[in-house]
């Protein structure tokens, strides 16, 4: 092939990609519809959540749609993959809004992300619908009116780990703690919080260590050593994903959770870790996360899981569950204003949100905090223990200690304080 | 005046006027802002190839320099005020100085490989202080909130502000790479012992170029905390590094707007390509083999080449 032939090609090309973009450009929603623009990682180390949320988000339209979508209007989700990169996704978050005109920004799994989305949402007053980022900052002290987030925050889920501590002190009388979580802000959230919730719920105990290996560690020995060697009755964690997984593999030789309580309240309880360490997994790990597939053992939660597993073929993760909650907010949003388009009534409507997902149990509505656009939602706490139900997966969590939703939020001292910052 | 060299020049002038016109064409608001993206990253990418292609360099740091000069702007904005974005990117670009003459110092005692690996490990130090100083940077959350003042608070005005400051820096740019100081760092990039023996000091001319590079890789960095309204650590990661280099290679690192070219096509590839797909960066590789392989001379190398050819 010659060279000319590869410079018609490469000519061609780009002919392609910029007709492409002026045809984009008009894309606005000229049909009656709401047009929701979704962020997600799609690849890399977080693009199981990306790829779950987005399954889980097709699921929740196509529901809703068929029964003849939402006033009058039908649902449809533009999906970009955010690669984790905020000034990236700043970009497609403007591009979303200027041209293809979406009445919702939607998603995003990072909460560096999350924080840099935020601020486009606030600068072009358009509601942005958080689903699966952590970070209690986006609440609380980087609060915004058009931002609101429908899955649990670190700050929920430290406030839960405290009590259940709490609890475990009263039965086991454990004494000494040690944390190990990732170096970056996520990780140090969660210290920070669950310190806060201990001393909140009176919690007495003593801090024998505190390790920050980095995001993405392919060796954890030499914190597993030291661990052993501080003796910790209990050891918080606070990985994710394939940190969890490779922490855990690694600590199983050394015996490490014969010798202490391993506790890892915020994400350790991800289906992902049970499906990639089947019968690997320790029992007796005491572990959480924003969403269980076999809790609560609801109508709901069970049509959620299989309906997801009959789509995908998998058990969903987490994130699935906060994308679904997502798509429902703003249906419920839209039904009680009439419109997608009138923002400041959507805004008064979401704060409003009363809605039963797939996590709620029996007597109990997620409901949205008005003062910090943070939903507010039970967690449940669980105990690995075998459970060949959901494979690849041969453990599951059960035993289960659930703590009250209004328990686990933030007081308004602590919002007023860090809002002052 | 050759009629090639004029043609050339009416050629920039068009292109000038038609970055001036654009906010008057009939296009959206998010042109106005992908474009300016555009040119800072072209600039980013001109300043970066001011040590590679100019003088034979190569880089693999450039992203401390960007990343610093958004921190810069980012942290004055958020600390003292929205009064201090413009003085802020003075104060980026006059800190770098001294920034860049200290590891200059370092880094330019080596050549080749040696070099480069330096500058990407100072780079990752730099980085990991951002990443780590939560208290001070915001960790790897970033900040956010970083707006210029009120007259510059629209797409188009901040558009204007970034053009007038970029085409100063690109005709500033030029000037330099033409004068005789460049002519040197170009017979260095072939061969700096003969430059030696011609009793010109090397290091001297490496280290100002080096310092000139850092400059405006800096002010590229405040200008796109601007249009993000947010910076984060990975402005100064390696990975910022590798896309600038990318930009140089695909535009042609031989051509005084090479890079500025390849910068654009990056950026268009991955916001035209990135909504359709997520395998965009299969797409940029594809086109970099291509380059890499059948056109070395990267696009704007290859198109002056077809220009010579034509006799045009």
């Amino acid at each position: 092939m010659s060279k000319k032939f590869f410079l018609v090609f490469v000519t061609v090309f780009l002919a392609v990609c910029f007709i492409a973009v002026a045809g984009s450009q008009s894309y606005a929603g000229a049909k009656k519809e709401v047009l929701i623009g979704a962020l997600y990682p799609m690849t890399g180390r977080a693009g199981l959540y990306g790829k779950d949320s987005v399954a889980a988000v097709e699921m929740a339209v196509n529901e809703i749609n068929s029964k003849g979508g939402v006033a009058g209007y039908k649902l449809n989700v533009l999906f970009t993959d955010s690669k984790v990169k905020p000034a990236y996704a700043v970009r497609i978050a403007k591009r979303y809004i200027l041209e293809d005109k979406v009445n919702f920004l939607f998603g995003v799994v990072s909460s560096g992300v999350g924080l840099a989305v935020t601020q486009v949402s606030k600068k072009y007053k358009k509601i942005f619908i958080g689903t699966d980022h952590a970070s209690t900052r986006l609440t609380v002290d980087n609060f915004q009116p058009y931002y609101f987030r429908v899955s649990n925050n670190t700050f929920q889920s430290m406030a839960a780990g405290a009590l259940y501590l709490k609890d475990l002190q009263k039965e086991k009388g454990w004494k000494t703690i040690a944390f190990i979580g990732p170096d970056y802000a996520y990780g140090h959230s969660q210290w920070d919080e669950l310190q806060y919730n201990l001393k909140r719920y009176g919690v007495k105990y003593k801090v024998v260590g505190v390790y920050w290996p980095k995001i993405y560690t392919p060796d954890y020995t030499s914190y597993i050593t030291s661990i052993m060697k501080d003796k910790p009755d209990v050891l918080v964690a606070g990985f994710w994903g394939g940190d969890t997984v490779a922490f855990i593999k690694q600590a199983i030789p050394y015996g490490l959770f014969k010798k202490m309580i391993y506790f890892h309240p915020d994400a350790g309880g991800n289906y992902e870790l049970m499906s990639a360490m089947g019968d690997e997994l320790p029992l007796g790990l005491i572990l959480s996360a924003r969403h269980h597939d076999n809790w609560p053992d609801t109508k709901l939660n069970k049509e959620f899981v299989n309906k997801f597993h009959k789509l995908t073929g998998r058990y969903p993760s987490y994130a699935a569950e906060g994308a679904y909650a997502g798509i429902y907010a703003i249906a419920y949003a839209v039904k009680k204003v009439g419109n997608p388009n009138d923002t400041a009534k959507l805004i008064k409507a979401l704060e409003g949100l009363k809605i039963k997902l797939p996590e709620d149990p029996e007597g109990f509505t997620s409901y949205m905090r008005p003062e910090t656009h943070q939903i507010v939602q039970v967690q449940a706490i669980g105990v690995t223990v075998p459970n060949k139900n959901y494979p690849p997966a041969t453990r599951m969590l059960g035993k289960w200690k659930v703590y009250k939703a209004e328990d686990l939020i933030p007081p308004m001292d602590y919002i007023k304080s860090h809002r002052k910052k | 005046m050759s009629l090639k060299r004029l043609n050339n020049r009416i050629f920039l002038a068009g292109i000038v006027v038609l970055l001036f016109l654009l906010p008057f064409m009939k296009v959206s608001e998010y042109v106005v802002i992908l474009m300016n993206e555009i040119i800072v990253w072209g600039l980013f990418a001109l300043a970066f190839n001011l040590l590679f292609g100019v003088s034979g360099m190569l880089s693999f740091g450039q992203a401390l320099f960007y990343g610093f000069g958004a921190y810069v702007t980012g942290l004055m904005v958020i600390h003292f005020g929205a009064f201090w974005f413009i003085p802020s990117i003075l104060i980026g670009m006059t800190a770098v100085i001294a920034i860049s003459i200290l590891l200059g110092l370092i880094t330019i005692r080596l050549s080749g490989v040696y070099f480069t690996m330096l500058t990407l490990a100072f780079a990752q130090l730099g980085w990991e202080i951002v990443f780590k100083w939560y208290s001070f940077t915001g960790g790897d959350d970033g900040i956010q909130g970083i707006y210029p003042p009120d007259f510059l608070g629209t797409p188009k005005a901040y558009y204007y502000f970034s053009l007038i400051l970029v085409l100063l820096s690109v005709w500033i740019i030029r000037k330099f790479v033409n004068s005789p100081y460049g002519l040197t760092l170009r017979c260095l990039r072939q061969n700096p012992i003969r430059v030696s023996f011609l009793g010109r000091k090397v290091k001297n001319y490496q280290l100002g170029v080096y310092v000139v590079s850092a400059i405006f890789s800096s002010l590229a960095g405040s200008l796109m905390a601007g249009i993000n309204g947010s910076i984060h650590p990975g402005m100064l990661n390696w990975t910022t590094s590798g896309e600038v280099i990318l930009m140089s290679v695909l535009g042609g690192i031989g051509q005084f707007f090479g890079p500025f070219l390849g910068g654009g096509v990056i950026v268009l590839i991955e916001d035209i390509i990135g909504a359709y797909t997520e395998y965009w960066s299969f797409i940029i590789g594809i086109i970099m083999l291509l380059i890499v392989l059948l056109f070395p001379k990267g696009v704007l190398g290859e198109f002056s080449k077809l220009r010579r050819r034509l006799k045009i």
